[in-house]
């Protein structure tokens, strides 16, 4: 028996290893681009500058084969094919010997996910990150000045403001895709009172004024502002834009939390303010408006009642399809915050945006530099925002159906004009849970605001302090 | 030469099995070698070196899969290590353990929401599933369509569908369940004033245990000032910290099929002559059961308590379906395992979110030890 066991494995064991060598391929191949690059993507660009923007420039295309991957979350088919029709043909055109390879995932389950890239040191070259998330994975990300800084690619003058969302410790790690800002949308035909309410006892007046609680169901049958979580009103990312409104600043020079401040207190009061002012006090126990299909602030074909919102706060991709009648009366604006208490008041759109960042597990860096100038040309930005009728990062690519849609113009103007970037929040993650335990203790009464503020700074320091 | 991923796959499947064949090999050799060492007989021997030969790539798999990944999360939970740092793991003792222990406020209300959700939910659980169990037990039309109806919830898990149809049916003002509560009320009045003292009792409760998890009663006492809530008072389900983790509690109690199938196995296997012999003495429906089918039930009962409480203590899914998006929810509902994955995945500290596994995991193994000590007082072995 001993005997034809071993026989068999050693059968099995030759017709495998005569495979083998092939497998072992993989990690050679991209061993000499690495090797090439090393000079290179290792030199900081502060001490050589002239030799790292020459760099791009002078890299001959790969020789050896290799396969630069990306991974992409929840881009639209129409995008997809896209890219790979037009820009990775292009590329591997360009480029001998390379292939682009696109994966696609998703928003739900990413951070598992590039957990176990991080973690393992191998993955996608490019990934697609979201705003905020600069800070979080900053450090294991490649420093892509050298190939994308002015010096080496004019072409990043003409990126608006969401750039910053795209840099740590002040150097590019990638690019940005889009911009959606988060505006206040109102419907003018429903509204009672003047719009937009330009500061926070207008707004107070507002929700109690276009509230309706139906009593026999005791749940919202019109809510007046509905913000991005419209159940509780109290989400971080809305407080943060209130804040920010106020002339708020999240840090002070030294980098303490600033939830210590007068901004971070009267933004508390407003949310509850605003929360009592449209669901009553926690104990009436109001239920939130039904879920319904379409955007809320739209008028249902079927039935042709309103969806139930006055106004939305939220991004683009919440309000109605650009071809909706409804549009005849949606107004779009920022939040004005409160000049009335607060002189330091400005209008806000707090803009949020995707953007591809290089791994710097990345052995192959430069051409992940040169996929994103293709893909981030003036022409292809503006094509990738097209397919989903976002606005382009690029402010030379806010053409064409930018300037056409009544709707994506103001919303591009307002950008440009009071555009506040959700990025560099420190320890991002840990905040919003700090938030939003503190303000759903706010909604339901638990804390006062002074509470709220007092144990949001405790708790993000010592959380910073870590 | 372009790579082609499909022959990378198979080519590292092959070395896979390259490398457990060898790896079983030596097993098996390691096991003859400590055999002849033993003084064994050549036949022993040969047998020794078959039987490894065959259990290694189970053993090597445990080895790889199980015990290793074990070892690296025990050391990391003794360090600092974040992934995205892009730093190797910092050896911090035992900090990570007494942050936990004595600082961490989030986890302490992970751990009093998990106890909530085992101490309510488990128990509901097991009387829902035994009751559905008895009812499916008898001889009726459709049984088996029942009984496949039942036990879908356990083969469907939290899929979008699930989660999208869960949603719509716990809404406030248009939920099939709150509409119902809302006809019923409307029908029968009693009905109404028992909905409303178990809005009160439950609202009370989870005030309470966010209490405890916060350290502060003003909730609860706002809840018991305001006495019994008003006629036309529904459950706020996924929309109210005071209801999110009864919301998750329904989830549970939902998928309960596979704990209903243990006991309908159970049930079968009660001889029929205990109940003849009953009639004879004249016993009704409620005595046959909790006299004799209660009792010759308690070793499955065992089984699904303990089962059922492991599950409880690593809840994680019907959290995290019902609260993924709906953040301002999640730190009334959070539970431990969710708030491991929090630390793991989302503030990606590898080496805080291994500390909370491996207190997880003693406490998991307390309390089915505690209740293996129990069981000697209540279960019933007598038949089996």
């Amino acid at each position: 028996m001993r005997t034809k066991l071993l026989t068999l494995f050693l059968l099995v064991a030759i017709l495998i290893t005569g495979c083998a060598p092939a497998a072992t391929q993989a990690p050679v191949t991209e061993a000499p681009v690495v090797v090439t690059e090393a000079p290179v993507v290792e030199e900081p660009p502060t001490e050589e500058p002239v030799v790292a923007t020459e760099a791009p420039v002078t890299e001959p295309p790969a020789a050896e084969p290799v396969t630069l991957k990306i991974y992409l979350l929840d881009y639209t088919a129409d995008t997809i094919t896209w890219l790979k029709e037009e820009i990775n043909t292009e590329f591997e055109a360009m480029y001998p010997g390379v292939t682009v390879e696109i994966t696609e995932g998703s928003w739900s389950g990413w951070d598992t996910t590039f957990a176990g890239f991080f973690a393992a040191g191998e993955g996608p070259d490019i990934i697609n990150l979201g705003s905020e998330m600069n800070t979080l994975y900053g450090p294991s990300l490649a420093d892509m000045e050298a190939y994308l800084g002015e010096a080496a690619w004019p072409d990043i003058a003409n990126f608006g403001p969401a750039l910053e969302n795209a840099k740590f410790d002040g150097k590019l790690r990638g690019l940005p895709i889009f911009t959606a800002p988060r505006y206040v949308f109102c419907r003018t035909d429903l509204a009672v009172g003047s719009l937009p309410p330009a500061n926070f006892a207008d707004w107070i007046t507002f929700a109690k004024e276009n509230t309706i609680i139906d009593p026999a169901t005791n749940s919202l049958t019109q809510q007046a502002l509905v913000p991005v979580d419209a159940g509780s009103m109290a989400d971080w990312q809305w407080w943060l834009l209130v804040f920010y409104s106020l002339g708020g600043e999240l840090y002070e020079a030294d980098g303490t939390p600033n939830f210590d401040s007068l901004e971070a207190l009267a933004t508390t009061q407003f949310m509850l303010d605003m929360r009592q002012a449209t669901y009553g006090p926690a104990t009436d126990a109001v239920g939130a408006l039904p879920a319904g299909q379409g955007s809320v602030i739209d008028v249902n074909d079927a039935t042709g009642a309103n969806n139930g919102a006055v106004c939305l706060a939220h991004s683009g991709w919440a309000a109605p399809a650009f071809d909706r009648p409804i549009w005849e009366n949606i107004s779009i604006e920022p939040f004005y915050g409160d000049p009335a208490n607060f002189p330091n008041s400005k209008p806000v759109v707090l803009a949020f945006n995707d953007w591809l960042a290089v791994a710097d597990y990345s052995p192959n860096k430069e051409l992940a530099a040169e996929w994103l100038k293709m893909a981030f040309s003036k022409d292809a930005n503006h094509k990738w925002n097209e397919t989903m009728s976002l606005i382009p990062s690029r402010n030379d690519a806010q053409f064409g159906y930018v300037t056409d849609s009544p709707q994506l113009k103001r919303e591009a103007e307002l950008a440009s004009q009071y555009g506040v970037g959700f990025a560099g929040i420190a320890e991002a993650a840990k905040l919003s849970v700090i938030m939003q335990e503190a303000l759903g203790k706010l909604i339901t009464e638990e804390l006062t605001p002074e509470e709220v503020v007092t144990q949001i700074q405790e708790q993000y320091i010592a959380a910073l302090g870590e | 030469m372009t790579q082609n991923p499909y022959i990378d796959v198979l080519l590292n499947a092959l070395l896979a099995v390259l490398f457990i064949i060898i790896t079983s090999f030596g097993l098996g050799s390691l096991a003859r070698y400590l055999a002849k060492w033993t003084g064994a007989s050549k036949r022993k021997q040969e047998s020794t070196f078959a039987g490894y030969l065959f259990a290694s790539p189970w053993i090597v798999g445990f080895l790889i899969f199980v015990i290793i990944p074990l070892g690296y999360s025990l050391f990391w939970s003794f360090t600092d290590y974040r992934v995205t740092d892009n730093a190797p793991p910092n050896w911090i003792g035992l900090d990570n353990y007494a942050q936990l222990i004595l600082k961490d406020t989030g986890f302490r209300s992970s751990i009093v929401n998990t106890l909530f959700l085992t101490s309510v939910g488990l128990p509901v659980m097991i009387a829902v599933a035994l009751f559905l169990a008895v009812l499916l037990n008898q001889k009726t039309r459709g049984e088996r369509l029942f009984r496949m109806a039942f036990y879908l919830p356990v083969i469907l898990g939290f899929n979008t569908a699930v989660l999208l149809s869960w949603r719509l049916m716990l809404n406030t003002g248009t939920g099939i369940i709150n509409q119902l509560i809302r006809a019923l009320s409307t029908a029968f009045p009693p009905f109404s004033y028992l909905t409303r003292g178990i809005i009160f009792i439950q609202e009370l409760i989870s005030a309470f245990f966010l209490g405890i998890s916060s350290g502060k009663y003003a909730l609860f006492n706002r809840v018991l000032e305001a006495g019994l809530p008003a006629a036309n008072r529904v459950p706020l389900w996924v929309e109210s910290p005071l209801w999110s983790k009864m919301s998750v509690v329904l989830l549970m109690v939902w998928g309960c099929g596979a704990m209903m199938l243990i006991f309908l196995t159970g049930l079968n296997n009660i001889p029929r002559e205990l109940h003849d012999a009953a009639d004879v003495d004249g016993a009704n429906d409620w005595q046959h059961f909790w006299k004799i089918s209660f009792p010759l039930l308690t070793p499955y009962v065992f089984y699904n308590l303990v089962v059922g409480l492991i599950a409880c203590l690593q809840i994680f899914e019907p959290i995290y379906v019902l609260y993924r998006d709906n953040q301002p929810l999640v730190p009334s509902a959070i539970s431990m395992v969710y708030y491991l994955w929090q630390a793991s995945f989302r503030n990606f500290e590898i080496g805080y979110g291994s500390a909370i596994s491996w207190l997880v995991l003693l406490l998991i193994l307390m309390v089915t030890a505690i209740q293996f000590m129990l069981q000697k007082r209540w279960v019933n072995y007598e038949l089996y």
